[in-house]
């Protein structure tokens, strides 16, 4: 493992040698909106992207998710993959075209995720420059239907039709550099609606505001007692409602999510929350609504698993600090089907989901580095050993 | 006028997606190309024209030999930026000073033909937005693989960025329209086939273009494709579909001005063919109203009408390219 640790400062540099095709693939990919359930064109250009660097195959599966593989020299070691979400936070009407600088490019969705599969889609030609080759055969996913409503469908639907075992998975994100991910605490996105109907008007001097009734939603959720052990919480992340400020709303959506170390506190949780909702809409004769987005088990490989010590090693030898915190990507499904995965991020930027989110140029190359590295950590075998 | 050049010299980009092919066609012909951008604070759209560009068609297919932007003076980064990106940069004012210097696009084209090396030069403006190496390799394409074309103009869809940062899915090409359209018809029909004569983006010949003159300004579009016309006919022309451009929107004053300028180039020319004869000269201000405070206040645009005569006139140019 040492040998290709002592080589992973000089990639930097050799990295840099081919950044224009590095850019240049960011942002041809990444202006391509690419809406969850709308992944279609990016797709298509993300395939023709992998094409254009003469990847060895180069398909979609059965669901969608365009697959490249680049060859190993073995015929016994099972895959390796590499795995970024094409889907973006932005509708097809919101304007893509990236800006280039100096030393940043921004744009709507650089950082989730457009730069992680500009990289990707680089890897044939990087690894090509650097002149490294791996035993196992290198798997890039650009995997379709993973944020928000799309519930990571298309990992979990290539996963559960994948045909062989898998020896070990990176999920790469835009940012930040330095994340390494190897738990996912289990989770549940909910909505909370409350529509109230018109008909209200005339029978009722006093008519119900649908946003005070979530509000009170709210209020008897943050009433509830979580314990410290095992960890868990409720995020109050999304409200939206109303029309005009001087009309009593007669609609609104809340938005949650319910986190824990463990699946049947998430469960509970729901369970308690579900409650309120029904006693909320009793007593105030309301309708409310509670409706599951998406959901994840939790799942997490030890601290000391040969994958993350290694990662972890990578890293500082890249002088980043690894910083580790729960990651509800792609990495949850991969952990559920016991294959052993991190997540990690490419470059540091700012204005995440906004459409003048920007990424720094410069840390691309040594969060290249670090895939680099950490893909040779599992093909070395770090993997195989549980 | 039967509309058979329309149809048998108007292309889309991807009937030349092969770019292996176009490799092999430079090659085999010995054609050395270059990129020219000219710019006038471009920082914000200049790199990523670079990167691409530099990416797709010098890294992977070597199929441009060299990118050079030719800047008017800019007062953002756009020169240091493009330097970063590895173009080759210069200021107008820099090439042929003792030639004097003029500020405009058509300037900085014409003294492209200097500092540029390549048989083939493609003009693309540095605007683009959406800049795809189509852009590039798509007007190169009908040059190198069809014998009789000497020039290749681009057209496209012009979705327009607003300031919401939203799309409108149409717009632009109103000065076409307007002004170059109803001018075509009533002296040149052939070329109202051309369907966005105005649009920034071509390729040609060196052995063409220093053989034309150029307007310094706006007019710069115009007097080439009547230029070439006028010496070459319409076969040595060919148009290519890019589909889809994203440019600045321009208000109705910006194009005012320049649908003057253009008339004014266009008026030469038709004199120069005898079309019409002006007993007077014309004024050389256009003059267009802003309300300020409830009052009407002028505001004059003076275009000095000025044009470069053809590059192979000029004894240093024919010292630099051994043309005796």
């Amino acid at each position: 493992m040492d040998r290709y640790l002592e080589k992973l400062p000089s990639m930097v540099d050799a990295i840099k040698t081919i950044k224009e095709i590095i850019i240049a693939n960011i942002v041809l990919i990444g202006q391509i909106p690419s809406p969850t359930f709308k992944e279609e064109n990016r797709t298509r250009i993300f395939m023709e992207r992998l094409a254009e660097a003469q990847i060895d195959e180069c398909t979609t599966d059965e669901y969608g998710n365009p697959i490249g593989i680049i060859k190993g020299t073995s015929d016994t070691k099972p895959p390796i993959f590499v795995v970024a979400h094409l889907d973006t936070f932005f509708g097809e009407d919101v304007d893509h075209n990236f800006t280039v600088k100096k030393k940043t490019i921004s744009g709507p969705g650089i950082l989730d995720n457009s730069v992680g599969v500009g990289v990707m889609a680089s890897l044939p030609e990087i690894l090509r420059a650097l002149d490294i080759g791996f035993k196992s055969d290198i798997v890039l996913v650009g995997d379709i239907q993973s944020i928000g409503k799309g519930n990571l469908r298309g990992i979990r639907n290539l996963l559960k039709t994948w045909p062989t075992p898998i020896r070990g998975a990176v999920c790469i994100e835009g940012g930040e550099l330095g994340r390494l991910n190897y738990y996912s605490d289990g989770m549940r996105r909910c909505e909370i609606t409350c529509s109230i109907p018109s008909t209200f008007r005339w029978i009722r001097k006093f008519r119900p505001n649908a946003i005070l009734i979530l509000h009170e939603v709210i209020n008897q959720i943050l009433k509830m007692r979580l314990p410290q052990k095992p960890r868990a919480r409720v995020i109050i992340g999304k409200i939206a409602g109303g029309v005009d400020y001087g009309e009593i709303a007669q609609d609104a959506t809340l938005g949650f999510e319910i986190q824990s170390d463990t699946d049947k506190m998430v469960k509970d949780i729901y369970r308690d929350i579900k409650d309120i909702k029904n006693g909320i809409s009793n007593e105030l004769e309301v309708e409310l609504q509670l409706r599951t987005i998406s959901s994840l088990n939790a799942a997490r490989l030890k601290f000391n698993h040969p994958l993350v010590k290694s990662a972890a090693e990578v890293l500082k030898k890249l002088e980043l600090k690894p910083v580790s915190v729960s990651s509800e990507t792609e990495l949850s499904i991969f952990l559920f089907h016991k294959i052993p995965a991190v997540t990690i991020g490419i470059t540091k930027g700012a204005n995440y989901h906004l459409e003048n989110a920007v990424i720094k140029i410069e840390p691309i190359y040594k969060g290249i580095a670090q895939l680099i590295g950490i893909l040779m950590a599992i093909d070395s075998g770090v993997c195989d050993e549980q | 006028m039967n509309n058979s050049w329309l149809n048998r010299n108007t292309f889309h980009y991807a009937e030349f997606r092969d770019l292996e092919r176009l490799v092999a066609e430079k090659k085999k012909k010995k054609i050395s190309i270059s990129l020219c951008l000219p710019t006038l604070n471009e920082e914000k759209t200049i790199a990523k024209e670079i990167v691409i560009m530099k990416s797709e068609l010098m890294t992977r297919y070597p199929l441009l030999d060299e990118i050079v932007v030719v800047d008017s003076g800019s007062t953002d980064r756009t020169r240091k930026v493009a330097r970063e990106y590895g173009a080759d940069v210069y200021e107008a004012a820099d090439i042929l000073p003792q030639l004097g210097h003029f500020r405009g696009k058509g300037e900085n084209l014409w003294k492209a033909l200097y500092v540029t090396r390549g048989d083939i030069i493609v003009y693309l403006d540095a605007d683009i937005k959406n800049i795809h190496h189509r852009f590039a390799y798509a007007l190169v394409a009908p040059l190198l693989l069809y014998d009789g074309i000497k020039y290749c103009k681009a057209f496209y869809d012009r979705p327009i960025a607003t300031g919401e940062k939203k799309m409108r899915s149409t717009g632009g090409g109103r000065v076409t329209e307007l002004v170059i359209r109803p001018l075509f018809s009533l002296f040149f029909p052939d070329l109202t086939q051309i369907i966005q004569p105005l649009s920034g983006e071509y390729a040609s010949f060196r052995n063409v273009l220093e053989k034309i003159p150029f307007p310094i300004g706006y007019g710069i579009e115009t007097s080439m494709i009547l230029d070439i016309y006028e010496r070459w006919g319409l076969d040595v022309m060919a148009q290519v579909d890019l589909e889809k451009r994203v440019h600045r929107n321009q208000g109705i004053k910006a194009l005012g001005k320049m649908a003057f300028v253009i008339l004014n180039t266009f008026a030469r020319r038709i004199e120069k063919q005898g079309f019409i004869k002006l007993n007077k000269p014309t004024y050389s201000e256009m003059i267009q109203y802003n309300l300020v405070k409830s009052q009407y206040q002028a505001d004059i645009f003076k275009i000095e009408g000025v044009e470069r005569p053809p590059m192979i006139e000029i004894p240093e140019y024919r010292e630099k390219f051994n043309i005796h």
